[in-house]
């Protein structure tokens, strides 16, 4: 466990300046736009992108040289951190692979990872889970919701 | 008055169609279920429970997404009472001495008497909701873009008193929020803003798979790393005994009084209130030493204090667009979804929904209560499902939330994104209600602010020049004063009672 306070104020407050330069150079963009689109108009579509420009910077500054409260942290280490990786890598497959192999087949084997993964259960629990979980979302988005969700290449 | 009353029983007419009342039984019963889930609080639930509403009509969608937000309140006492965990800050000061109750054996009644003190606080919020938002949305009416900005202005105070105790962590998630709100398509020349060419960026960062990314999947992944544990405990009787209503009726009153009172307040969040009512009630005890033991009074003043607030949250979010808490924020988004822009136009042009709506609030609050009291028995045996099973399940249920809105699985990218953004961001306590505020408010803060200047041919003395426009920003500058005050109390008190730092 650490505190974290200038930190965090650093990573944040560099973030915000970034998109603060973003901001204003999106905003200038606009702003010739608007000159040459509309002519006569004092405001518009540059507006607030310049503004908000302008806050995220002086905000960015503020964070990264202002003493935050600091924050009690624990960094999740060991067993604790691989499975809120696998977690989140399964979520990105899942998203990867739901166009093509089709939302059925799809949210059955990544619910069946996931129980694996992140609930720690042995291969028949999980297998018995991710079934029991992909049958009960497949009624109620596809059936009670009607959605249309990606079929892929098995067709449902 | 008569006038009112009589838009309110056709409001009832609509509310009482089986559909409506089926909807308000099932978002009630939706929200608590998710509610007592440890460690997901209202935000989380609405985010969660918000897609599923999507594919029904405006009307029915509204009053579900209702239910569920008083279910999840009610929800999360259950959590504070039975297993000291509490969904959000404004459950805290009941897990002070609920969870003493149910230590002694006593979480029955502390059930009980929350949700009867919850039933009693929300009706009463209501009933003001019912009388006082027409009036505030009458005057309103005369509201032109400047005043409309200096309302929006006015909004923005709440940003103070969601900052959990930082105000350059408040407003730097507020910008943030702004910036993403700016992100697709320009409202003045229809010019794409920050997509830089690629499609899916035009049309913007959708609200549904911000939240669900923001509350839902990071929730998880904090869930997880806290290694939540089921913890078995055992009710007897939830009908608290005359004795202990003739105990906790007045408390009930003074939480009541107290937060709808304050709730009136934009920018006076339920976190800020049930402190308030707690100290109150342990100030003028004459046993104060009973506090943090199991006083029945240190339940029923704060959940009623919770409810009133939430519940008077309505006011200023119906009659003037400005949600007090993050809950509300996420309501007012479902509004936007739906096309409805609360305020006082919403009365004029759509009176049917706005009384619907209200009617199917006194509902809600019955459902609840007659839901929960013989339901408490299935809430307890929910808390006790491992999280190795809940986690994977919510998360799941967030992708294709996420997905279903738009069918879009650029929005399931979006919610994956935010999921980790919002879990580094709650970590390390930067408080995310400022940054969906302000991602909801800002396309309108942008717009009252151009057609003001339009008007004005570029000045902005229009703001200070129109009575009604300096009065909203003079009271814009008060309240933001009272905010910092409150808030500076309530993370002291919260940082007394739990030795953390939590977002109000």
């Amino acid at each position: 466990m650490h505190a974290a306070g200038a930190g965090q104020g650093k990573v944040v407050g560099g973030i915000l300046v970034l998109l603060g330069i973003l901001a204003l150079v999106e905003g200038v963009r606009l702003h010739a736009l608007r000159t040459e689109m509309v002519a006569g108009a004092v405001v518009g579509d540059d507006t607030f992108p310049l503004i908000v420009g302008v806050a995220l910077l002086l905000l960015g500054g503020a964070a990264v040289l202002v003493r935050l409260p600091s924050a009690k942290v624990t960094i999740p280490r060991g067993p604790v951190r691989a499975r809120m990786l696998w977690g989140l890598a399964l979520l990105a497959i899942y998203w990867l692979i739901v166009p093509s192999v089709g939302y059925t087949g799809s949210t059955a084997l990544v619910s069946v990872g996931l129980f694996r993964t992140m609930g720690g259960y042995r291969w028949p629990r999980s297998l018995l889970l991710g079934a029991l979980t992909t049958g009960l979302l497949y009624l109620l988005f596809r059936v009670w919701l009607l959605q249309p969700l990606p079929t892929g290449w098995l067709g449902y | 008055m008569v006038d009112v009353l009589g838009q309110l029983a056709g409001g009832f007419g609509a509310a009482l169609s089986p559909m409506n009342l089926l909807m308000a039984a099932l978002g009630a019963l939706l929200g608590t279920l998710v509610g007592v889930l440890p460690g997901l609080g209202p935000t989380a639930a609405i985010a969660i429970l918000f897609p599923l509403t999507t594919v029904l009509p405006p009307v029915p969608a509204i009053i579900m997404l209702a239910g569920i937000y008083y279910g999840a309140m009610y929800g999360g006492s259950t959590t504070a009472i039975l297993l000291n965990i509490p969904g959000e800050v404004a459950s805290v000061p009941t897990c002070l001495d609920g969870y003493p109750m149910a230590q002694q054996g006593r979480g029955g009644i502390a059930l009980g008497i929350a949700a009867i003190g919850s039933f009693f606080a929300g009706t009463l919020g209501v009933v003001g909701l019912t009388f006082f938002a027409p009036f505030l949305a009458d005057q309103a009416l005369r509201f032109g873009p400047p005043e409309y900005f200096g309302l929006m202005v006015l909004a923005f105070t709440v940003v103070a008193g969601l900052s959990g105790g930082s105000l350059v962590k408040g407003l730097s998630m507020a910008v943030l929020g702004y910036f993403i709100s700016l992100i697709g398509l320009g409202p003045s020349t229809a010019e794409p803003r920050f997509a830089f060419g690629w499609a899916p960026l035009m049309s913007g960062v959708d609200l549904i798979a911000l939240v669900v990314g923001l509350f839902a999947i990071s929730e998880v992944f904090l869930g997880l790393e806290e290694q939540r544990v089921a913890i078995a405990t055992t009710i007897r009787s939830v009908f608290p005994r005359l004795a202990d209503l003739r105990q906790a009726a007045p408390a009930i009153l003074r939480g009541t009084g107290i937060g709808f009172l304050l709730g009136l307040l934009p920018g006076c969040a339920p976190g800020v209130t049930v402190f308030l009512a707690y100290d109150v009630e342990k100030k003028i005890s004459r046993h104060p030493e009973r506090f943090g033991k199991g006083a029945i009074e240190g339940v029923a003043s704060p959940e009623a204090a919770n409810n009133a607030t939430s519940s008077a949250g309505f006011i200023p979010l119906m009659a003037l667009g400005i949600p007090a808490s993050p809950p509300l924020a996420v309501l007012l988004g479902g509004l936007l979804v739906y096309g409805l822009q609360p305020g006082p136009l919403l009365f004029q042009k759509n009176p049917d929904f706005v009384w619907t709506v209200i009617a199917s609030l006194y509902i809600g609050n019955l459902v609840l209560l007659i839901l929960n009291l013989p339901l408490i028995g299935m809430w307890v045996w929910l808390t006790r499902i491992p999280y190795g099973i809940l986690g994977p399940t919510i998360l799941l249920l967030a992708f294709l939330g996420a997905y279903s809105v738009r069918n879009s699985m650029f929005d399931v990218a979006v919610s994956l994104v935010f999921g980790v953004v919002g879990y580094f961001l709650r970590k390390y306590q930067w408080p995310l209600a400022p940054l969906l505020l302000a991602y909801i408010l800002g396309p309108l803060l942008e717009k009252y602010m151009i057609q003001s200047l339009s008007m004005s041919g570029g000045s902005g003395m229009i703001f200070l020049q129109r009575g009604m426009s300096l009065a909203l920003l003079v009271a814009a500058g008060i309240l933001l004063v009272t905010s910092l005050v409150l808030v500076r109390y309530t993370s002291r008190r919260v940082k007394q009672e739990t030795a953390e730092e939590m977002a109000l």
